[in-house]
């Protein structure tokens, strides 16, 4: 742009006359945003939208023996057969059930934090930080923090709590993955929170505490209305971010066992096609997790509007 | 509202507390990895009196951290070059430009956003096998490139957006033509937004373990993250050294994060107040 000699361009923009440029240019100017957008559209067709559909497409096929016929439902029963797909459900179920929770911490400490407690300047960096590791540097951290004869159970020990077998027990271990996948992850929630707080009108604020409003019917009947779409927001990401990032720690951490426990669909996902080779019933439990989100997320939506709707 | 002198207290010392469990593990980690195998095993949790750089050494050296390092290196550095130039160019197009079909287009971007990996992971892995791609430098960055994509050109469509029709129309009328304008004006005013979408996309991809297995699995071609979850198999016993290599890998985006936490955040946050 700061060439010291005007452009080839320039020159014969200005020496030309401007109805043919205008005219020449005006076939190429008018498909020049198609050749701008062509190559990201390109690879999204052929690898991520040609993929969904010949995943579907897979999921109505045989595996083995069978690969290539049609199947019909086959695949979806054997699915919903399993044992571990079930296990895998049943934990997205409860994945469900915690998800208020792992919303609530963060939406809780954000408040704090905008309402300024002692050092609050501090908390946004700190509690953010673990967010940007790595799924797999967290679990390897937590395998060793986690384990039978590891730190934490040293820590429990010296209070006289008995040694829990985090990630050995199949009643315990998939709340450790959970429990460790909100530890990594609630700094992310709590950014999203603090730039929703940033477009609050501080002046419903003020006048709440002009009122004497207590500390609870401030967040319930202020910040909650006021931030109504950024909790729904953080509702759906923090869902999707379960169901479809914890595989690395599920990897690291407990493969799936012990006895299955805590597999999830994107495990079991994996297994089927990268340890048993059956691409087909994966597809089938692709379509089925794909179908999960649709169902939670829309709901989520439909809920959360109707509540924010009352509020008005 | 903030209540009284004691509530402040009450909670701000669950939030100290909270803020040492956040950095804790990381400093355990660092504190395993300068100590001996017999000190680890001694006590888990005293200072090492003689920090020692041995098992750092040998992580990055014979354990082949440092060939996993590379990979990772050239992976993350090709994909993000190749989002960033893809991203803009379909982001100042669908972003600042209005043509026949270019909301359609949007749209189709945006719900390419919703379709997660797992669900198109089984035949993608089969195209990538058809193709020649499994286990290749140029699979794995495709790969990435078109599962980072959605949002590359979702963040940057709405940062163009912001940029008023006026500069676009100066520069036309100046004589330049789109691409002219695209690559003389729009990537340079779009410094800021793609450091940011390029930080968050050199992290997901950095991080990324699930994609990289499925795509680039030999032990040859073995990305960081995936060299760390085969290190717990092969040092379960040398607790030490498989600190290190934890700690190798988190240790760039440590780095990355002092430096470049804001930018971070307001590309984790884009998109949360649009709605």
């Amino acid at each position: 742009m700061a060439a010291p000699s005007p452009s080839p361009t320039r020159v014969a923009a200005g020496v030309r006359p401007a109805t043919r440029r205008t005219r020449v240019g005006s076939r190429a100017e008018r498909l020049a945003p198609l050749v701008l957008v062509a190559p990201a559209v390109l690879v999204l067709v052929v690898l991520r939208l040609w993929p969904l559909l010949l995943g579907i497409n897979f999921s109505f096929t045989g595996d083995g023996d069978r690969d290539g016929t049609a199947v019909g439902l086959d695949n979806y029963l054997t699915l919903f057969d399993d044992p571990l797909f079930r296990t895998a459900l049943g934990n997205v179920g409860l994945l469900v059930l915690l998800l208020p929770v792992a919303v609530a911490i963060p939406g809780l400490l954000a408040t704090f934090i905008y309402l300024k407690v002692p050092g609050h300047r501090l908390y946004r960096g700190v509690y953010f930080f673990p967010a940007v590791l790595s799924p797999v540097i967290v679990g390897a951290i937590f395998t060793l923090l986690l384990s039978y004869d590891g730190p934490l159970n040293t820590l429990l020990g010296g209070v006289g709590l008995g040694p829990v077998d985090w990630l050995g027990d199949p009643d315990v271990a998939i709340f450790a993955v959970v429990g460790v996948h909100v530890w990594a992850t609630f700094g992310m929630a709590l950014v999203v929170f603090l730039a929703g707080f940033a477009t609050l009108d501080s002046s419903l604020l003020d006048a709440a505490k002009v009122d004497g409003a207590s500390l609870p019917q401030t967040i319930r009947h202020v910040i909650v209305p006021g931030l109504s779409r950024t909790i729904q927001f953080v509702f759906v990401t923090t869902m999707i971010g379960m169901l479809t990032s914890m595989f690395g720690l599920l990897f690291v951490m407990t493969s799936g066992g012990p006895e299955g426990s805590t597999y999830l669909p994107e495990f079991y996902i994996w297994t089927q096609q990268g340890r048993m080779n059956r691409p087909a019933l994966a597809s089938a439990a692709s379509t089925a997790l794909f179908l999960i989100m649709l169902v939670v997320g829309l709901a989520q939506i439909a809920l959360l509007r109707r509540a924010a709707g009352k509020e008005d | 509202m903030t209540g009284s002198r004691l509530t402040r207290w009450v909670v701000a010392v669950p939030m100290a507390a909270l803020a040492l469990a956040t950095i804790y593990p990381l400093l355990f980690t660092t504190n395993v990895a300068m100590k001996t195998k017999r000190d680890y095993t001694l006590d888990r949790f005293s200072l090492t009196d003689s920090p020692r750089l041995d098992n750092l050494v040998k992580a990055w050296t014979s354990v082949g951290m440092s060939r996993y390092f590379l990979n990772s290196v050239v992976v993350v550095a090709c994909s993000v070059a190749l989002l960033l130039l893809l991203g803009s160019m379909a982001g100042f197009a669908l972003g600042r430009l209005r043509f026949r079909g270019s909301s359609a287009l949007f749209l189709g971007v945006l719900a390419a956003l919703f379709v997660p990996f797992q669900v198109i992971m089984v035949p993608l892995a089969r195209i990538m096998a058809d193709s020649g791609l499994v286990d290749t430098y140029p699979g794995l960055v495709l790969a990435y490139v078109a599962q980072f994509l959605p949002f590359t050109i979702f963040l940057l469509a709405s940062y163009y957006s912001t940029v008023p029709s006026e500069i676009v129309d100066a520069a036309r009328i100046d004589g330049n033509t789109l691409y002219g304008v695209y690559w003389r004006i729009m990537l340079p005013i779009g410094a800021p937004a793609l450091l940011s979408v390029g930080v968050l996309n050199a992290l997901f991809c950095w991080n990324d373990v699930l994609i990289s297995l499925l795509v680039m699995p030999s032990a040859e071609h073995r990305t960081l993250m995936v060299g760390v979850t085969s290190l717990r198999g092969q040092y379960s016993d040398d607790i030490p050294t498989f600190a290190s290599g934890v700690l190798i890998a988190a240790v760039p985006v440590l780095v990355v994060y002092l430096f470049l936490q804001r930018q971070i955040a307001d590309g984790v946050t884009a998109g949360s107040t649009k709605g």
